[in-house]
């Protein structure tokens, strides 16, 4: 088995002008994935992240401060799973809950280097 | 593991927030007030996804009381005069605005600002459902059908008419509670009919609409200051109309008459307490229009067969209707109620009172009735051409296919 990070880039919520029920209902679909992630013994963690960003840049160590506005595709969020290889990782994004929002899902396979 | 949170949590609390905080800051911090709540929600809505907290409830009252501390840094910042309520001293008492009945309190203050009389009726029913009931620019919009930038308008001139008008964030009490509280009936009222009646395909949104009316009603009746019979009957009309909501359209979508509802599945436990609230309605001398409206509603209710309505009970309720409400809409209603009761004569009397030109977009039930009553005194030629009249100005699809039916059917009969 291996271990895959999935990206999320994009669909930040903060300017979409979402009701409060549109929100509660996408947060109820995330439950669903993450139950059903859960369910399947797949996940291994994962965490969302604040808009904030500040950046640093270059030789001379740059500092940014930004905000979602600011940056095209913000990273909104990552999910590790542990599966067999990356078609297994793409089946279960599919049912990442933001594409509508324009969000994009990265797989990348985390890198173990036995010598 | 995967928790159900209550249906509308977010929606409600929404609501809540904005009337509790709006209570401490003042109708002229709302546009302030409003992007901390929403902030609120997508950030529960975004660290909720992995971890849920044990008592979501709990944790949006948290954040509420939170929000009084960034809303004050921010006027404070902004150098913005700080209403007085907003001391140390008083920490207690903005405590005590958490109780479950000021939240109450509070939310009645949000209705009565939203419908009061200084605001254009129009803007009334969108800033309603914006801070009252949490919706947003896009729901409110599909819901009045109508575009996402007129409801923008809608609720800026709102805002525009609180300011100027220096609205006080309140409940009115003695000679003014009347006819403030007739005015929020009537938004409550026309919120119920965008959804009951509008003859939208999206039944979702038409049913959230009339259970928004029947909440908002609801909280006018647990307090005892705008408790009073003319709600009591409102509710009833609310209960009666809801009972019905899911036989009006049937699987493709196609609207239903009376006539062709399933009865069977009407829904009982909204029948038996629209007529609880009826009981109660009817303890005064005076009846509203909400009383008579309510009771056309049970009559139809109470027929366990199309052909078994009572339609003289309903033809004077009508009538009762119309002389406090003179309405074209009334007369016509009346002339279709006499057509059902075979009597043609009554119908004509009705039927001459009143122009198509009454009816502005809705003409075509004018030609309609018309194309009725020509056909119940076997006038077929008259008959066709109202049918006609009707089918060429409605704009509604599943009208005109039901209208294009009819014709057919007119037709048919010729032959």
């Amino acid at each position: 088995m291996k271990e895959f990070m999935m990206i999320f880039l994009g669909a930040d919520y903060t300017d979409l002008g979402l009701s409060p029920e549109e929100l509660q209902n996408r947060m109820g679909k995330w439950f669903s994935w993450n139950d059903k992630m859960e369910k399947a013994g797949v996940l291994r963690g994962g965490n969302a992240l604040t808009p904030t960003i500040r950046r640093v840049v270059g030789a001379n160590r740059t500092v940014t401060d930004l905000t979602s506005a600011e940056v095209k595709e913000i990273v909104g969020g990552y999910y590790i799973v542990e599966t067999a290889d990356f078609d297994a990782v793409q089946k279960i994004a599919e049912d990442y809950p933001d594409y509508d929002l324009g969000g994009t899902v990265e797989i990348r396979e985390i890198m173990v280097f036995d010598r | 593991m995967e928790k159900k949170l209550i249906d509308h949590l977010f929606r409600y609390h929404s609501g809540k927030m904005v009337s509790v905080l709006t209570r401490i800051f003042g109708l002229s911090n709302l546009e302030i007030i409003e992007d901390a709540v929403q902030d609120t929600f997508i950030k529960a809505s975004v660290s909720w996804r992995t971890k849920q907290p044990d008592n979501p409830e709990a944790w949006l009252t948290q954040a509420a009381k939170n929000r009084i501390l960034d809303i004050f840094r921010k006027l404070n910042t902004e150098k913005k005069h700080l209403p007085n309520s907003i001391h140390g001293t008083n920490a207690i008492a903005i405590n005590e605005l958490f109780l479950d009945t000021e939240i109450e309190d509070s939310q009645l203050r949000m209705i009565f600002t939203a419908c009061h009389p200084k605001l254009d009726p129009r803007d009334r029913i969108s800033f309603a459902l914006k801070t009252v009931s949490g919706f947003s620019i896009k729901e409110i919009a599909s819901a009045l059908l109508t575009k996402e930038d007129s409801v923008k308008k809608r609720l800026t001139r709102a805002r525009k008419s609180i300011q100027h008008s220096q609205l006080k964030f309140k409940i009115p009490q003695g000679t003014s509670l009347p006819q403030r509280l007739e005015s929020v009936m009537e938004v409550l009222y026309l919120i119920f009919n965008e959804g009951f009646h509008s003859n939208r395909k999206d039944t979702l949104i038409r049913k959230e609409l009339c259970g928004e009316a029947m909440r908002l009603c609801k909280m006018l009746l647990k307090n005892k200051h705008t408790r009073s019979p003319d709600v009591y009957a409102l509710f009833a009309l609310m209960c009666f109309h809801s009972a019905r909501i899911e036989t009006k359209t049937n699987a493709d979508d196609e609207l239903l008459d009376l006539k062709t509802q399933d009865r069977s599945k009407w829904h009982v436990p909204l029948i038996t307490l629209g007529n609880t609230m009826m009981n109660k309605a009817v303890d005064t001398s005076t009846f509203s229009c909400y009383h008579y409206e309510a009771a056309i509603a049970a009559e139809h209710l109470r027929a366990p067969r199309f052909e078994d309505t009572n339609w003289d009970k309903i033809l004077h309720w009508y009538a009762c209707l119309h002389a406090i409400q003179p309405m074209p809409i009334h007369l016509l209603t009346m002339a279709v109620v006499c057509l059902q009761n075979k009597d043609t004569v009554t119908s004509k009397k009705y039927l001459d009172q009143i122009k198509p030109e009454d009816f502005v977009q809705r003409a075509y039930l004018y030609h309609g009735t018309l194309s009725d009553y020509y056909y119940a005194t076997n006038n077929l030629e008259k008959a066709i051409k109202h049918i006609d009249d009707a089918i060429n100005i409605v704009t509604n699809k599943s009208e005109k296919s039901y209208l294009q039916k009819k014709k057919s059917d007119l037709l048919f009969s010729k032959n």
